[in-house]
């Protein structure tokens, strides 16, 4: 177990103010947070890059606070790669067992098979500057990972991707934890990585953790306004999903709705963006197929524009300009529909 | 760019350069060509010519050598630590670059000549004073400037995450600093290796002062330029003036070929 206490630190604009953590053997913690929280240093200080101007980091029960970097076992994965551009993919993913005097034919071995497991053996031989980001970043994770360490520390892994690229290392980071069962600390303002990744997740902002808990939690009880809203602007519902021809029905409490997710069965997060979302005093005639009435809870003017929430059965949130908000003429109370299409349901799991 | 054969911004500023750069391959001419090639070749493998050629390599490879040993580490400190003192250790390091060589070599002589230092060192058989060992330490204090200056600002170039990495995969702060600065720095270094070591070559002023100018002694290429030149032999001058000028322009190319890939901001 690592068990990170008081920790603070102050590092230039950003700092750590008395951070505890507590993280599980095997599991996969998700740290999300706006940018600038300090979810970098914390990382960093965790793999002893930097040292905490207070409190103590124990690992198994050994306070390592201070104990020099090689001796952790704690590997790092950087956002953008940090690859060693002076050494082929290759001499990049055996850097570490090279430290560790590691035999010639077993760092052979063990790169293969690291290498296999990530799809990236044809690459051995490449410079790493010719590499997209993908392979780069396969070959950071393989570079840690060969290491066998006790806790992987993964610093925005996937926000310097494309869309496909980042579904698929999505997707191979969680069978790589279930296959190594190494403990992963996963730093991220990404909520769907949160989803389809976390045991659990701890929301971080300016330095402080915030909430700590299991995704469902964290999101249906955020315990203070940031977390509220951090994660509740984003209309994130749990149900279940039912695939048709072409189109899904997902299931939230006693509503239904229509996405266009395909070929996926089972719970399910859903979300809609507050701007996807149309409404009106009347029903729309409309190609969209997702038309709920509900009754306006709230109107809130948050400075550039006006927040709605809107109850349908569940709490959805919209947002209009406050020119759109005078031209609609509507007060909390009044009853509402709110339309948005099935492609503007986002689905992950 | 219709209009610039009207320009007269652009044909002034063009026709300085070209003046510029006809002034200089004149003087350079003037020497490379004053002595036939059969003169230049005779002085070329005269004896005094061979010492001084011989004395600028030893010793300008020595002090190079000294620059690379104190002049790296400085320059990876400034790069990479703060500490107190550290605009005040950058000041004064840089300083010999603004100071007239003649004035550091007079300070290098009352170090060896008059302190208690130079006489312990003189004790145990160091000399400065008149000796190799003097264009040595000049050399060494005029040109450290040059490997600090490019030093720092390729360490400052390589993000430290690299070196973060590395210590997360086993290695020391000093082996990450050999296995992935230092490589990362080739450029850099080579850039700084080869100007520091064509200015050594080079050096006059300071070395001067503290090891004198002594026929078949101290004797190095500008010390032999300058004896010859006071004696009236111009074709000995020349011959060494003239193979200064070849070592400065293959210096040039070379630091020009690595110095442009490494991205150091000095010059």
């Amino acid at each position: 177990m690592l068990r990170i206490k008081d920790i603070s630190k102050t590092l230039g604009d950003f700092h750590l103010n008395n951070v505890s953590l507590d993280i599980e053997d095997g599991e996969y913690m998700v740290i999300l947070g706006p940018t600038g929280a300090g979810k970098t240093i914390l990382l960093e200080a965790i793999a002893g890059i930097y040292l905490p101007d207070s409190g103590t980091i124990e690992l198994n029960e050994r306070d390592i606070t201070f104990l020099d970097p090689k001796k952790r076992k704690v590997s790092m994965v950087y956002q953008d790669f940090v690859l060693f551009p002076h050494l082929s993919v290759y001499d990049n993913i055996a850097f570490g067992l090279k430290s560790e005097k590691t035999g010639p034919e077993e760092i052979d071995r063990r790169v293969h098979e690291m290498t296999e497991m990530l799809g990236i053996t044809h690459l051995l031989k490449r410079d790493t500057l010719k590499l997209s980001g993908g392979e780069k970043q396969r070959t950071a994770i393989a570079r840690a990972l060969i290491m066998k360490p006790k806790i992987l520390l993964l610093d925005e892994p996937l926000s310097a991707l494309d869309g496909r690229t980042r579904d698929n290392l999505r997707k191979e980071l969680r069978t790589l934890h279930q296959k190594y069962k190494t403990t992963v600390i996963h730093v991220t303002h990404n909520f769907e990585e949160v989803f389809s990744l976390a045991d659990r997740v701890a929301i971080m902002n300016d330095g402080e953790i915030i909430q700590v808990g299991e995704p469902d939690e964290v999101f249906s009880k955020p315990n203070s306004p940031f977390t509220a809203s951090f994660v509740g602007a984003e209309n994130i519902f749990r149900g279940t999903i039912t695939s048709g021809k072409g189109s899904s029905i997902i299931t939230v409490g006693n509503l239904k709705f229509s996405s266009s997710a395909k070929d996926i069965e089972g719970e399910v997060y859903a979300s809609v963006r507050p701007e996807e979302i149309m409404l009106s005093k009347m029903p729309i005639d409309s190609s969209a197929r997702n038309s709920f009435a509900g009754i306006i809870t709230s109107i809130t003017n948050n400075g550039s524009m006006i927040v709605i929430e809107v109850d349908v059965g569940i709490p959805f949130i919209t947002i209009l300009t406050k020119r759109g908000l005078y031209d609609i003429g509507i007060a909390e109370g009044d009853t509402v529909y709110l339309t948005f299409k099935a492609a503007a349901v986002h689905v992950f799991y | 760019m219709s209009e610039s054969g009207h320009s007269w911004l652009r044909r002034i500023s063009i026709g300085a350069g070209i003046i510029l750069t006809a002034f200089i391959l004149i003087v350079l001419l003037l020497i490379v060509t004053y002595s036939s090639p059969e003169q230049f070749i005779s002085s070329l493998f005269s004896d005094e010519i061979q010492f001084a050629i011989y004395l600028s390599l030893a010793t300008s490879l020595t002090s190079t050598f000294f620059c690379i040993l104190f002049g790296v580490p400085a320059a990876y400190a400034l790069a990479r630590y703060n500490f107190r003192g550290k605009a005040f250790l950058n000041t004064i390091l840089n300083l010999p670059l603004a100071l007239p060589p003649l004035i550091a070599g007079v300070g290098l002589l009352l170090l060896f000549a008059q302190t208690p230092i130079g006489h312990a060192l003189a004790e145990i058989g160091i000399e400065f004073i008149f000796t190799p060992l003097g264009i040595i330490v000049a050399q060494f204090f005029v040109n450290l400037p040059f490997m600090l200056r490019i030093m720092k600002s390729t360490f400052e170039s390589i993000d430290p995450r690299y070196e973060h990495v590395a210590r997360t995969l086993g290695c020391s702060e000093f082996e990450a600093f050999r296995r992935v600065t230092l490589p990362m720095a080739k450029n850099g270094f080579m850039a700084a290796t080869v100007i520091t070591w064509s200015r050594g070559i080079g050096e006059f002023g300071a070395a001067l002062m503290v090891a004198g100018a002594t026929r078949m002694q101290t004797e190095s290429l500008p010390v032999a330029v300058f004896l010859n030149m006071s004696t009236g032999n111009l074709a000995l001058a020349t011959s060494a003036a003239t193979i200064l000028i070849i070592i400065a322009i293959v210096s040039l190319y070379l630091f020009e070929r690595v110095g442009g890939k490494s991205g150091s901001g000095m010059f």
